[in-house]
């Protein structure tokens, strides 16, 4: 069967404020049929993209074809051609499950017995056929998210769009969305373009991987080839202080066969929910202005709503891409060699002979993870200054969105 | 590119207005308690030290501007949580739709008026079960004719709030909207005395205010005179205000809104 190119992006490119490029003239075509995963970090420009390729956002500059229409000159058409599930959960909890697919198909000019049939047909497809009537306020996350996903296909799209579609949820229902993403995808041929900051989610569901960070394309190619590109082994080093890994870095960095260093935050719960603390705290405007806001006259923002940045926040600390802006705070380093089983004991004795505490050593073949690291790792990172500043490029994206 | 209004979408905004606000039962009935605690203090309490007022009692004085009160502060929150309603909820979706942002907007502007305008309806029988009209064939009418009123003042103002909410990028800035804005415009609107004893610099003030037309229909509407000061034609005066105003309003918040990106 001929590949059909269902997507044509072009030297898509956006500027907020004459000043922060949260897209920075990507290009590139997706096949009908296709799974395309964006993984990269916070900010790295995947929602800007998809917010432009839906027609919600215009392109400063470039364009693209989605179903062969053109997102500047047919945005209608485009609309009708894909759907969208957002980030943030935008179902209106004051309604049931039910009423919220029935507006969906109306707006989008549906007849109301299509709209009856479909809904049903959605329905079963995300089983969530029982609890239809119910208010969604009474649904878990991971039934709002299935509703979410139902809703985005009722109209028949040809393309889905997924920002981040199991952020925030628990292991087990993340799994479930998986599978039901995999599923859509070879029954119905429906294209499925997903934004995540989950390697081990691109690694699933993902036929190609397109890695962005600060607006860029830095890798596009299926997780196997991803992979193969890091050979040899990652010999992982853990520190008790964040001074040790200071004192031993110039040292490694000497050394040829060691191919690659990464350094990476420590992994500890404890270190991790710490950080976020420290970010809650540190985001008055995130937090306390949004939970204070007006008076919730027309949105639910009292229940168990946490503010997306938070959320980010706490998904990072626990698995995902590791935070590597806290480069000074890093207590574990990477490196990338050939037969790392042998050079371990050269690595312990470099360690002890120069008086560096080490707390543990392990072995692992590259992963999705490593992968990242090395695309966007300490490399890019550490010219782009620091923490600070890469938050303060991050607020002014989201405060040109709003 | 200019996208042709949907009927449909306007509907369906509408529709889901009205059942949000339908099963929002217990914030209905803390939005009239509210205004009912007003009328009863002032109405009763202040009206009982005050005695007869001008022909009237000072409760039915009062209950038009309370009425204009609660359709205030309704309508302008709705409209500014037409913002919240894009960023973080339903109204985001809807934006991805191949519908026009006018007809989602129009569609908004619509339930909200619509919705406010319920809880004025119902603070108009609370008023008449406390006595503050006087059940007559011309009373009816005039009540049938405020309802009218009562959803042009809340479209007026739900622009209004669709106009702030679509400017503003500060959560903070809803504590200055509700203490320059809100207050003022309810404090001005003529509600707790005749303008015409009012200091000149006041009068001026009050007149600058959209609300106080709002008012001053609802007062011919419903008690058959308004203030001496804009004349036996005082009426037509105040509904060209009116008129007027809320075209602006929702012109300007359609405009903002429409322009505004994710």
């Amino acid at each position: 069967m001929k590949k059909i190119k269902i997507i044509e992006v072009n030297g898509l490119t956006k500027i907020f404020d004459n000043e922060v490029r949260a897209v920075d003239g990507i290009s590139f075509t997706v096949e009908e049929g296709e799974i395309l995963g964006f993984l990269g970090p916070n900010g790295a420009g995947k929602t800007t993209t998809l917010n432009m390729l839906s027609t919600l956002l215009k392109p400063t500059s470039g364009t693209a074809i989605v179903n062969g229409y053109d997102i500047l000159k047919d945005p209608d058409a485009v609309r009708r051609s894909i759907g969208f599930v957002f980030q943030d959960p935008t179902l209106d909890t004051e309604l049931t499950g039910r009423e919220n697919l029935d507006f969906h198909g109306r707006v989008y000019g549906l007849k109301q017995d299509v709209i009856k049939e479909r809904i049903k047909e959605m329905l079963e497809v995300v089983q969530l056929t029982d609890r239809a009537d119910a208010l969604v306020k009474t649904y878990s996350g991971g039934m709002k998210r299935r509703l979410e996903i139902a809703r985005g296909l009722l109209h028949h799209p040809k393309v889905l769009f997924l920002d981040e579609p199991t952020l925030g949820l628990d292991p087990q229902t993340r799994r479930a969305i998986w599978e039901h993403i995999e599923r859509l995808n070879q029954e119905k041929n429906i294209t499925i373009i997903l934004t995540t900051h989950y390697t081990e989610e691109a690694d699933y569901l993902c036929h190609r991987i397109q890695i962005i960070d600060f607006g860029k394309i830095v890798a596009l190619d299926t997780a196997e080839n991803l992979k193969a590109r890091l050979q040899g082994d990652i010999v992982g080093l853990t520190f008790k202080e964040p001074a040790e890994v200071l004192k031993i870095r110039p040292l490694l960095e000497k050394i040829e066969w060691i191919r690659r260093i990464d350094a990476v935050a420590g992994e500890n719960n404890h270190a991790a929910m710490g950080r976020m603390m420290q970010m809650m705290s540190g985001m008055p405007e995130g937090l306390g202005g949004m939970v204070s806001g007006p008076p919730s006259s027309s949105n639910d923002f009292g229940s168990a709503r946490i503010p997306r940045q938070v959320k980010e926040n706490m998904a990072l600390g626990m698995t995902g891409v590791r935070d590597q802006q806290n480069l000074h705070e890093a207590t574990r380093l990477h490196l990338l060699v050939d037969n790392g089983g042998h050079r371990i004991p050269e690595i312990v004795n470099l360690a002890s002979s120069s008086g560096v505490v080490l707390e543990s050593v392990d072995l692992h073949k590259p992963t999705l993870d490593d992968v990242f690291l090395t695309f966007t790792g300490r490399s890019i990172r550490d010219e782009r200054g620091s923490f600070a500043e890469t938050m303060r490029q991050r607020r002014i994206i989201r405060e040109a969105r709003g | 590119m200019v996208q042709p209004l949907s009927g449909q979408a306007i509907y369906v905004i509408l529709l889901r207005e009205l059942k949000r606000f339908w099963r929002a039962k217990a914030r209905i009935i803390a939005s009239v308690a509210q205004s009912f605690f007003f009328l009863a203090l002032f109405g009763l309490g202040l009206g009982g030290f005050i005695g007869g007022f001008r022909g009237t009692t000072y409760l039915s004085y009062l209950s038009p501007g309370i009425i204009g009160m609660s359709l205030l502060f309704g309508s302008v929150f709705s409209g500014v949580s037409v913002v919240f309603d894009r960023q973080f909820g339903f109204l985001k979706e809807m934006l991805v739709a191949p519908v026009s942002r006018t007809s989602i907007i129009l569609g908004k502007i619509l339930g909200g008026a619509a919705t406010a305008s319920i809880q004025g309806i119902l603070l108009l029988v609370v008023a008449g079960l406390m006595g503050a009209f006087t059940p007559t064939i011309t009373f009816v009418i005039g009540a049938i004719a405020s309802l009218g009123v009562m959803l042009l003042i809340t479209a007026g103002f739900v622009g209004l709030g669709v106009a702030i909410g679509s400017s503003l990028t500060d959560f903070h800035a809803f504590q200055l909207l509700s203490t320059f804005i809100m207050w003022p415009t309810f404090m001005l609107s003529g509600v707790f005395f005749p303008i015409d004893v009012a200091p000149q610099m006041l009068q001026v003030a009050i007149m600058m205010d959209p609300l106080f037309y709002g008012v001053e229909l609802l007062r011919w509407c419903l008690l058959g005179a308004g203030t001496p000061l804009l004349g036996p034609f005082g009426w037509l005066i105040a509904l060209g205000v009116l008129g007027g105003f809320t075209a602006a309003m929702v012109g300007i918040g359609t405009f903002l809104f429409s322009r505004a990106q994710v």
